[in-house]
């Protein structure tokens, strides 16, 4: 059966009054920095492509045949016929975006993707640092094929140093660049966030970055590389421990939900199993609230609680009072009765109680999306929004290899029959490598 | 356990190095045509400014007389009644110059104005509603500048329910389905240390100012950017939302690290480990006999049994440095990870060769350590200067005003 890549859906193809319309990504990302980055240029309305191969798909797909015990994550747990297409992390994070598969140890496959290299403005990756250069694709060979071409490479050390080629998954970052450290009960014990902090937060960075880049390309006429480091990039978020240690010498530590400023501060157990509100009250006037919330006056002139020092010192006196008040309440309810009286207050929310919230809800945050596979969900969008240039709806992520005729006939000129040819060379094609 | 490479030599630990000073010409950076003007308190907006001035931005705060709270802000350098001794403070406002302007006094406000007017970007994060009470809102702002970008970071953002809201850093971990699954299972729910979904909200608006920029440079308008904390810490929740969706309910889970010596390790053994790998490994510890152990043999085998698999690495790791775990097993191509402190951080070969700190001195405090940029663009610079002193810069910027 012959396929025209003419007739296929046109998925992704942005509308032209988009911010970045007519700009072109070609996305070798994987797991989710990189995904998170190009997903963002999908929504301001860039045509994003994203590579893989037959046998090395995005991690995020899982494997072409799970086993039953695959940990992954399968829409109500049933893997189907192309499981690979359902996976939840590929659901969510490989929205707008074409999806196209080469072989790029193959020479066919190295061809095709420097022709796609010189029609692309930005070209995306998070291989372990040497992969790209050991495929002969690194930077000189691409800059070359492209000179405006801009190159961001995502890696967990950054694209030089002794630690350049170390393997890392957001775990392990946030314990290499000192997160860790500073994340964990007040015993001591250091523990990750289960959620790869580090890995939204470089997705959102690296999109603000290649701003930068295309704005240096504009002023220069030239295309760069840029290089980005996880782990420096997460350092950053502790840099206020890192000049006190270097004047000070104070090793930042764990100090469970507590803050260095605030008290109280902590989450307080409300009605129902595992519901807790958040509740920072740094102020004395948000003390004061805090006292009138409870209906608990007289705690106002308790010298134990007179300003933040005493507060600190009397954390655990204070915990119990609060806890004796928030577990008779929903932690909603928690938050509206603290919020009335100006005290900084938040449910502690479930991921299905975010997809409900009124208030992100009423925000546009969410969109509701019907994918071909998974069903119809609620999708997390941008973590902006601009007054006069909106982000588009999300197109749903595509099938694996599912605009292989649409880009390499549409922007490599290659015919249908060439394109067969690659399939049944295992060049390109819309099925894994049983081994993958 | 000689026949692989393996590594030994730990660094020596007694002094951080690579003092650098790097001040960048302003003309050098992509942004030193773009003058900012920030408003912004606290961390978040801050950050993203700092970012703006580090790519050669002209940034000037403007703080009211009594100074940005961060200024009152621990961690201390030395006296906490001294405003210049925040290092929250010192790190959010770095490559910036610093007036004092208090807005409810009319006259004051009228020279904010002026700034705005010759201003690209604005940021500022004062509650909802505020600026356009004293007619400095985005709306009388940008009818005289329609070129400018407006960047609001604040809670939760301009417009819905809760924007009155009060926020903070647990607030929006909290709200954005964060926190709820880190910490451990029978314990309560555990926010990120540090400011962490503040940094965050910062950096989501250094991008966000960036795409305004882009977008005003091809097609000529300015915008208001509204930035709310929930927003971006429910983008940065990657699993549960999307999980809870596909039936299948994200909790707290017990750890996964090992003691070493001094500190702590993550094997790293569950995951992107190649077949052979396992008896190398063993060989390593010192067990071959567990090469062929039904328990451990394979990736999912050693996931399955994980509290067997860290009694066994443990007993190994207990008496060898972190560093010196990280750096063998690494070797052996293993995702392996050791819990840095600041301390490790500065004594870190990978960090010194990249050049990633850098020192500014300060005349009180002697040198001190920066964190360095966020990216590289081939050779582009980082402008890099101590925050302003408070009021640092009101005879220059406000002159005769």
């Amino acid at each position: 059966m012959k396929k025209s890549w003419a007739g296929h859906r046109l998925a992704a193809t942005p509308k032209k009054d988009l911010a970045l319309h007519g700009l072109r990504v070609l996305d070798l990302s994987q797991v989710a920095a990189g995904p998170y980055a190009t997903m963002f240029f999908g929504y301001m309305g860039a045509e994003v492509i994203k590579l893989e191969s037959r046998s090395r798909m995005d991690i995020n797909r899982g494997r072409a045949r799970p086993g039953l015990n695959d940990p992954r994550v399968y829409p109500g747990g049933v893997q189907g016929e192309r499981p690979y297409d359902r996976t939840a992390h590929h659901v969510h994070r490989n929205i707008n975006k074409l999806s196209v598969t080469l072989d790029l140890a193959e020479p066919k496959g190295k061809e095709l993707f420097l022709g796609l290299i010189k029609v692309c403005d930005v070209l995306v990756e998070n291989y372990r640092s040497s992969v790209m250069d050991r495929l002969g694709l690194g930077y000189d060979a691409v800059s070359r094929a492209n000179p405006q071409l801009i190159y961001l490479k995502i890696s967990s050390q950054g694209a030089t140093g002794p630690e350049a080629n170390y393997g890392s998954l957001g775990s392990t970052l946030e314990q290499t660049a000192g997160l860790a450290s500073v994340t964990g009960y007040e015993d001591g014990l250091p523990l990750m966030t289960n959620e790869v902090y580090p890995d939204p937060v470089v997705g959102i960075l690296s999109f603000g970055a290649l701003m930068a880049a295309l704005r240096r390309r504009r002023q220069t006429g030239r295309g760069c590389l840029v290089d980005l480091s996880q782990r420096e990039v997460t350092s950053m978020l502790l840099g206020e421990s890192v000049l006190d240690f270097s004047v000070t010498g104070r090793i930042a530590a764990t100090m469970g939900n507590k803050h260095r400023d605030i008290a109280p501060q902590g989450v307080y157990s409300c009605l129902g199993e595992d519901m807790w509100v958040a509740v920072s009250a740094g102020t004395d006037d948000e003390w004061l609230g805090l006292c009138r919330a409870m209906g608990r006056h007289e705690l106002a002139g308790d010298p134990r609680f007179k300003d933040t020092g005493s507060r600190q010192a009397n954390h655990d006196a204070l915990d119990e009072i609060i806890s004796s008040w928030t577990r008779g309440l929903d932690h909603y309810q928690a938050m509206h009765l603290l919020q009335a009286e100006g005290v900084p207050a938040g449910a502690v929310l479930k991921g299905s109680e975010t997809i409900i919230d009124p208030h992100i809800e009423a925000r546009g945050f969410w969109d509701v999306v019907d994918h071909p596979e998974a069903g119809i969900y609620k999708q997390t969008t941008t973590p902006w929004i601009l007054s006069k240039s909106p982000r588009q709806p999300t197109v749903p992520a595509a099938g694996l290899g599912e605009h292989n005729y649409q880009v390499l006939g549409g922007l490599l000129g290659l015919s249908i029959s060439e394109i067969d040819t690659l399939v049944e060379q295992g060049i390109t094609g819309d099925v894994p490598d049983p081994s993958a | 356990m000689g026949k692989w490479n393996v590594y030994r030599r730990p660094f020596p630990r007694t002094r951080f190095q690579v003092i650098w000073h790097i001040e960048m010409q302003s003309n050098e950076g992509v942004l030193s045509d773009i003058k900012v003007l920030d408003l912004s308190q606290g961390v978040a907006g801050p950050f993203c400014a700092k970012f703006l001035a580090g790519l050669g931005a002209e940034v000037i705060k403007v703080e009211p007389a009594g100074g940005d709270p961060a200024r009152r802000a621990r961690p201390f350098f030395g006296d906490s009644d001294n405003l210049e001794s925040s290092a929250l403070f010192a790190y959010l406002n770095t490559s910036k110059k610093g007036v004092t302007l208090d807005l409810d006094v009319p006259g004051q406000a009228r020279s904010l104005k002026e700034l705005a007017q010759d201003s690209d970007i604005l940021v500022e994060s004062f509650a909802p509603g505020y600026l356009d009470s004293l007619g400095l809102g985005y709306d009388d702002l940008s009818e005289t500048n329609p070129g400018l970008i407006h960047v609001s970071v604040t809670p939760f953002g301009q417009a819905g329910p809760y924007c009155g809201y009060k926020g903070s850093d647990i607030v929006a971990q909290a709200m954005g389905a964060l926190m709820y699954t880190i910490g451990l299972p029978d314990r309560e729910p555990l926010k990120v240390g540090g400011e962490s979904a503040l940094y965050a909200t910062g950096i989501s608006a250094f991008s966000a100012a960036m795409l305004a920029l882009h977008i005003r440079d091809t097609q000529g308008f300015g915008q208001h950017v509204d930035i709310s904390a929930m927003d971006v810490m429910t983008v940065a929740q990657i699993h549960s939302s999307i999980n809870e969706q596909f039936g299948h309910t994200p909790v707290r889970r017990p750890t996964n690290l090992v003691r070493a010596k001094d500190g702590w390790v993550s094997p790293g053994l569950e995951s992107g480990v190649q077949q052979g790998t396992w008896p190398k490994i063993c060989d390593l510890m010192g067990v071959p006999e567990l090469a062929e152990d039904d328990r451990f043999t394979t990736q999912e085998a050693r996931r399955t049994n994980q509290q067997a698999l860290l009694e066994v690495v443990g007993s190994w790791a207990a008496t060898m440095p972190k560093e010196e775990i990280y750096h063998t097993l690494q070797s052996l191509r293993t995702i392996t990870g050791y819990v840095a402190t600041v301390e490790d951080l500065l004594v870190s070969k990978q960090y010194a060769e990249r050049e990633f700190f850098r020192t500014l001195a300060d005349p009180v405090y002697g040198d001190v350590v920066h964190p360095g940029p966020p990216f590289r663009m081939d050779d582009d610079g980082w402008q890099l200067f101590p925050a302003p002193r408070l009021g640092e810069h009101n005879e220059e910027i406000l002159g005769g005003a």
